[in-house]
C-alpha cells in the first residue's frame, strides 16, 4: 500500500468530481433539495394555507364573523364568490375543488340559538366539491373539525373528552428532525454504491483500468483510494444536508461521535455491495440499472421517508434484513432519540455487514485482463 | 551470433487458451535491444493477447515469456516500472487535463523528476496542456497516451495499435512521435494494422495468423524471402505492346486506366521487354518497376488483407 499512489488517485477522482456537474448535483444538491422539499411540506403544517372560495348569501355581520374565524384558523384563506354566481358552475369555471356556501338566514338562525336558546335553530352550510381531487379530502377534514369546534362552543358545555399529549422523548421533535438522518443515510448510500459500481464499470469500459493494470498501483491502493474518495463525498454530502437543515429549518439534532462512525460503516457497506455487483454489471449502462434496482427498494423499504411501522407486516420483515434500515435506525437513535444502546446495537450490525461485504467485494474486484 | 543478454523480450512456445479457443498457439520470438519491433496480424489473430501477456496483465496457459530477463508470471512488480504501455483504444479520465494526466501517471510510477514539458514537446501537446481529455481529438488522445507511456522513462515501450481509427493527418503526426522515440533509441514493441507504419518504423516484423507466428524478419528480408518477382507497370500501353510482350512468354495484365502490369522475376526481364518494345518501333511509354510491398507479403502469408481500418476493427484477442 503506497500513500503516494493513494494520494494521486484521490486527487484525480476529486478533481473529476469537482468538474462534473451531474456528480455534484446528485451528491450535494439532490439530497439538499429533498430536505428542502420535504421539510417545507411537513415541517410547519400550522402554516398550511388553502384558498377557500366562499359564497356568502347572508351578507350579515354574523357571516362576516364566520369568515374571519375561518381565516383565523390558519388553514383557510377565504375568497369571496359573487352572491349571484351558480356555485357548481363557479367551481368548474375557476377550477377549484371546494366552494363553501353560507345560506341566507345564517345570522337569524345563529341569533335564535344564541340569544333565544332555541336548540332547534340550526343552519346548513353546503360545500360544493370535486371528489376526484386528492387534496380536497384534507380540506374537508379541516372544515369538519372547525364545524365541530364551533358547535361545541355554541353548546356552552364543557367537552366530555379532551386529549392530553405526553411524548416518550425528552424533547419534542418535528418531522424534519426525523427526516434529516434518513436523508443523510440515503445520500451516503447512493453516492457510495453508485460511485463504486458506476465508476468501476465506466473505467473498465473505457479501458482506464487496463491502463492502470500496467502501472505499479496495487489492488489495495485502488480499494483504499476508492474508500477515501467515497468518504470525502459522504462528508461533503452530510455537511451540506446538515448545514441546510440547520439554516433553513433550525433543526435540533445531536451531533456526536456516532455520526462519523455511521458514515464510515455505511461507506464500507455500500462500496462493498457496489464491488460485489461490479462483476455482473460490467457496462456503464447496466451498472446504472443495477444500482437503481438496488437503491430504490432500499430507500423506500428502510424507513428513509416514512416509518417502517407504516408498512405491511411482511414488508417490515423485509426492511429488517436491509442494511440501510440499521443505518437509519442507528442515526436516529444517536441524533434524535439520544439512545446510545440502540445506536451501539445498530452500529454493531452495520459493522458486521460492512466487514462481510467489503471483504467479499475486495475478493471479486480484479482489473487485470483475466476477469 | 546474438547473445541472450541482447534480448529485451523472449517469448518461447507461448500458448494461451480461452476455454476451447486456442488464441495463441506455440508462439516464439525475441526482440533485441534498440529495435522497433512490429507485430502484425489480422483481426482475431492473437496479437493483443500476446502483447498483454508480455505486458504482464494476462497469464499464459503455457510457455515462457521473459521481459528484460525476468519471467512475466513471477516478476510483474519488477517489470512494470521498467516498461511503458499504450493500450489499444487508450482512454483517460474525461475531466482531467493533459498536464494533470501526465503528472498523475508519473506519481503512480513514483517519478518525481518526470519532464512533463519535455513529454508534451515530444508528443507536440504543449498547447493542449490545460485541455481536458474529453475535449481532445482521437489523434491528440493517442499522443497523450504515448506521452503517458513514457512518464517512467521506460526501457521498453508497448504501443498497441497507436494509429488505428485516426485520419491520415493524425496518423502521420503519431508516426512523427514514433520516429522521435526511435531516434532516442527506445525499444518499441508496435502492434499495428498498417503495413505502411511497419515498413516506415520497424526494424523487425513478426506476422501472426490464427494464433501462430507465420513469419519474422526485417521488412526487406520478409519481402525477399516471400516473393520472387517484381512488378513492371507500363503506362498507357497499346495493343501492339500487349502482343509484343505476350510473344515473349510473359502475361501482361491491362487495367481499366489503360496501364499494363507484367510480373517478372529478374531485372534482365525488364530490360528485354523494354528492348523489344523499342525494337518493334513502338513508342516507349512511361514505366514503373518495384518490388512487392509488405502488404502483398502479408496477403500471401495469411490469405487475409490487412487494411487501414477503424478503431472498431481492433480484434482484441
Amino acid at each position: 500500500m503506497t500513500p503516494r499512489i493513494i494520494g494521486a488517485n484521490l486527487t484525480v477522482r476529486l478533481k473529476s468530481f469537482s468538474r462534473e456537474r451531474s456528480a455534484m448535483f446528485f451528491t450535494i444538491a439532490f439530497p439538499v433539495i429533498l430536505v428542502l422539499v420535504f421539510g417545507a411540506i411537513f415541517t410547519k403544517p400550522e402554516h398550511m394555507n388553502f384558498d377557500l372560495p366562499v359564497q356568502d348569501l347572508d351578507g350579515s355581520t354574523a357571516s362576516a364573523q364566520l369568515l374571519r374565524s375561518l381565516a383565523d384558523g390558519g388553514v383557510f384563506k377565504p375568497t369571496p364568490v359573487p352572491a349571484d354566481a351558480e356555485a357548481v358552475q363557479y367551481a368548474k369555471d375557476h377550477k377549484v375543488n371546494l366552494v363553501l356556501i353560507i345560506p341566507r338566514g345564517f345570522a337569524a338562525a345563529q341569533a335564535r340559538r344564541v340569544m333565544q336558546r332555541d336548540n332547534d335553530a340550526s343552519v346548513v352550510l353546503t360545500y360544493i366539491y370535486d371528489p376526484s381531487s386528492t387534496s380536497v379530502l384534507s380540506k374537508l377534514q379541516f372544515l369538519k373539525a372547525m364545524a365541530a369546534d364551533a358547535n361545541q362552543k355554541l353548546s356552552g358545555t364543557r367537552p366530555f373528552i379532551t386529549l392530553a399529549e405526553q411524548s416518550i422523548l425528552s424533547k419534542k421533535y418535528r418531522f424534519i428532525e426525523f427526516f434529516v438522518p434518513g436523508i443523510i443515510a440515503m445520500a451516503v448510500m447512493t453516492s457510495s454504491l453508485s460511485g463504486a459500481l458506476n465508476t468501476n464499470a465506466e473505467l473498465r469500459q473505457k479501458g482506464i483500468l487496463r491502463k492502470l493494470a500496467t502501472t505499479p498501483i496495487t489492488r489495495a491502493d485502488w480499494l483504499l483510494s476508492n474508500i477515501l474518495y467515497q468518504l470525502v463525498l459522504a462528508v461533503i454530502s452530510t455537511v451540506s444536508i446538515l448545514a441546510v437543515s440547520y439554516a433553513v429549518f433550525d433543526v435540533k439534532l445531536e451531533i456526536n461521535g456516532w455520526l462519523p462512525v455511521y458514515i464510515v460503516l455505511e461507506v464500507f457497506t455500500f462500496v462493498g455491495i457496489g464491488m460485489l455487483l461490479t462483476p455482473i454489471a460490467r457496462e456503464a449502462e447496466s451498472a446504472a440499472a443495477a444500482a437503481n434496482a438496488f437503491l430504490f427498494p432500499m430507500m423506500f423499504l428502510s424507513g428513509t421517508f416514512f416509518p417502517v411501522e407504516m408498512m405491511p407486516g411482511f414488508l417490515q420483515k423485509v426492511a429488517r434484513v436491509l442494511p440501510l434500515y440499521y443505518v437509519n435506525e442507528g442515526l436516529r437513535s444517536c441524533m434524535v432519540f439520544l439512545d446510545n444502546m440502540a445506536a451501539a446495537k445498530c452500529a454493531a450490525i452495520t459493522g458486521g455487514v460492512a466487514a462481510a461485504v467489503f471483504v467479499a467485494g475486495s475478493l471479486v474486484t480484479r482489473w487485470d485482463r483475466e476477469t | 551470433m546474438t547473445n541472450r543478454d541482447d534480448y529485451v523480450i523472449e517469448v518461447d512456445k507461448l500458448t494461451k487458451l480461452y476455454e476451447d479457443l486456442r488464441a495463441v498457439n506455440g508462439v516464439s520470438f525475441n526482440v533485441r535491444k534498440g529495435e522497433v519491433f512490429a507485430f502484425l496480424g489480422p483481426n482475431g489473430a492473437g496479437k493483443t493477447t500476446t502483447v498483454e501477456i508480455i505486458e504482464t496483465i494476462r497469464t499464459p496457459t503455457s510457455g515462457e515469456v521473459r521481459v528484460l530477463g525476468m519471467d512475466v508470471t513471477k516478476r510483474k512488480r519488477d517489470i512494470l516500472p521498467r516498461i511503458g504501455v499504450l493500450p489499444q483504444g487508450f482512454s483517460s479520465f474525461d475531466r482531467i487535463t493533459v498536464g494533470e494526466s501526465i503528472r498523475y501517471y508519473a506519481r503512480l510510477f513514483g517519478c518525481r523528476n518526470t519532464d512533463v514539458d519535455g513529454l508534451m514537446d515530444l508528443t507536440n501537446l504543449r498547447d493542449k496542456r490545460d485541455a481536458q481529455f474529453k475535449t481532445l481529438s482521437g489523434g491528440l488522445k493517442q499522443r497523450l497516451g504515448i506521452a503517458i507511456a513514457l512518464v517512467n522513462d521506460p526501457e521498453l515501450v508497448f504501443l498497441d495499435e497507436p494509429t488505428t481509427g485516426l485520419d491520415p493527418h493524425a496518423r502521420r503526426a503519431v508516426w512523427d512521435v514514433l520516429l522521435g522515440l526511435k531516434s532516442k533509441g527506445k525499444v518499441v514493441f508496435l502492434t499495428t494494422h498498417y503495413m505502411e507504419e511497419a515498413e516506415l518504423l520497424a526494424d523487425s516484423v513478426a506476422i501472426i495468423c490464427k494464433g501462430q507466428l507465420v513469419a519474422i524478419g526485417s521488412p526487406a528480408e520478409l519481402i525477399e524471402r516471400n516473393t520472387d518477382s517484381m512488378c513492371l507497370t507500363l503506362k498507357t500501353a497499346d495493343a501492339g505492346t500487349l502482343k509484343t510482350i505476350q510473344k515473349m512468354g510473359f502475361e501482361p495484365v491491362p487495367d481499366q486506366r489503360g496501364d499494363m502490369t507484367v510480373r517478372v522475376k529478374h531485372t534482365n526481364d525488364v530490360l528485354e521487354i523494354l528492348s523489344a518494345i523499342k525494337g518493334g518501333g513502338i513508342g516507349l511509354p512511361g514505366i514503373d518497376v518495384r518490388k512487392p510491398k509488405l502488404e502483398e507479403v502479408f496477403l500471401s502469408l495469411t490469405g487475409e488483407e490487412l487494411h487501414g481500418g477503424t478503431a472498431a476493427e481492433g480484434g482484441g484477442t
